[in-house]
């Protein structure tokens, strides 16, 4: 694991951001680990940036709270959330790991709509991520590695943002890149 | 002397995604040369998404393309994949430490796009005229202007990139088009379809665009613009 101290201030404070229900001050959380998730790479961090942002994604939909199974399901939440904390604290890679996935596990647990939303906001912040790795300049195919997704998803999704309309990305004249197609075509 | 176009999966899907590839098969009519992909690319573009059910078809598109000849493999060419795959990793390795973000390493392309770079290498060797069609664009940066890519990670990652100038000598020389450039083509030579003049080019080019295609909203007036 890379950045631990990191890590573990941004489990802290998202665990404080859900006991006072501010899923805003968990989505800055989530901003502030794709630059780590970017610089280092490394499969915890990454783990991290998408489970956060899907967390404050979750918080966020206040009607899911109605729902069938919200109980149990952010009791599960809350207490993965703590054992990974002292996961960190103790530089317990193995069962950090094990702890953090039983977030995403315990979808398992619940059924009908609720289920249905939250898979949905997972594979999301997985796309999510991917494109904001993406923005920071890693390639699309090492992004899409990276976070487990397709390069169809990743594609799909970061055509509809800016991202390709920041101005170091024109690398040439649009001219001279047409007349170097067309001499192909010669 | 017949000439290549090299793909790399973003491109492909880009077409795919838009509909597209049987003008990228008209396209091979009027091109003299090939159109090839590495296995690499032909993993991303094939070999994954068939086994995912929403790109399933997408997959079955593009396999299509390969048993038509519209894409052949680097083999056609005489070129053995081990030669490719060689390269590849030279390739990786320079371009996966040529930045450094906080003294280490920034990892920034895999193997499809390494693949592509590293046979562009072989056929420049061989005296083969040819080109990569790629529509991501770190790949396309790190070629063209690997200062641009540092200013881009320096931002994006708030922190001081630096940038190992004595490696800039592997990524000179490549030459790169993007979907957009390849489907002006087709709009020009009247392969599109449809007759709509430079409105359909317009539709065409935001449509790559919104698929992925790493064109910004100015670089289409500019296209739009040549007479």
């Amino acid at each position: 694991m890379k950045e631990r101290e990191n890590i573990l201030r941004i489990l802290e404070e998202t665990k404080e951001a859900i006991k006072i229900d501010n899923a805003a001050r968990i989505k800055e959380l989530s901003n502030q680990t794709t630059n780590t998730a970017s610089l280092t790479q490394d499969p915890d961090n990454i783990a991290v940036a998408v489970i956060i942002y899907s967390i404050s994604k979750i918080m966020e939909r206040k009607d899911y709270r109605n729902l069938k199974g919200w109980e149990s399901f952010y009791r599960i939440l809350t207490t993965s959330l703590d054992r990974t904390i002292e996961d960190v604290r103790k530089e317990d890679e193995k069962a950090f790991r094990s702890d953090f996935e039983m977030i995403r596990k315990a979808i398992n647990k619940l059924s009908g709509k609720l289920k249905r939303y939250i898979e949905e906001v997972f594979r999301s912040a997985e796309i999510n991520k991917a494109s904001r790795l993406y923005e920071h300049g890693i390639s699309m195919e090492q992004t899409a590695q990276l976070l487990g997704i397709t390069m169809y998803e990743l594609a799909d999704y970061a055509g509809k943002t800016g991202i390709s309309d920041v101005p170091v990305s024109q690398t040439m004249d649009a001219k001279a890149r047409i007349k170097l197609a067309m001499e192909m075509f010669e | 002397m017949q000439g290549v176009i090299i793909f790399d999966s973003s491109t492909l899907i880009s077409l795919s995604m838009n509909g597209l590839l049987e003008e990228l098969g008209k396209l091979k009519k009027i091109f003299d040369g090939k159109f090839i992909i590495t296995n690499d690319v032909k993993k991303e573009v094939v070999d994954n998404p068939i086994n995912v059910k929403r790109f399933e078809l997408e997959a079955l598109r593009v396999m299509r393309l390969m048993r038509d000849g519209v894409i052949e493999m680097p083999d056609s060419l005489g070129i053995k994949s081990h030669e490719i795959e060689e390269r590849k990793r030279k390739m990786m390795e320079i371009a996966n430490n040529m930045f450094l973000g906080n003294k280490k390493s920034i990892h920034l392309i895999h193997d499809g796009e390494a693949s592509c770079l590293a046979l562009s290498r072989i056929l420049l060797e061989k005296k083969i005229p040819h080109i990569i069609a790629i529509d991501e664009r770190t790949t396309r940066m790190l070629g063209e202007k690997p200062e641009n890519l540092k200013e881009l990670l320096t931002k994006k990652l708030s922190t001081n990139v630096q940038l190992q100038r004595k490696d800039f000598k592997y990524f000179r020389g490549f030459r790169f088009i993007r979907s957009t450039e390849l489907m002006y083509i087709a709009w020009k030579k009247g392969l599109l379809g449809l007759q709509d003049g430079k409105t359909v080019l317009d539709a065409v080019l935001w449509a790559l665009k919104f698929k992925g295609c790493a064109i910004s909203g100015d670089e289409i007036q500019e296209i739009k613009a040549i007479k």
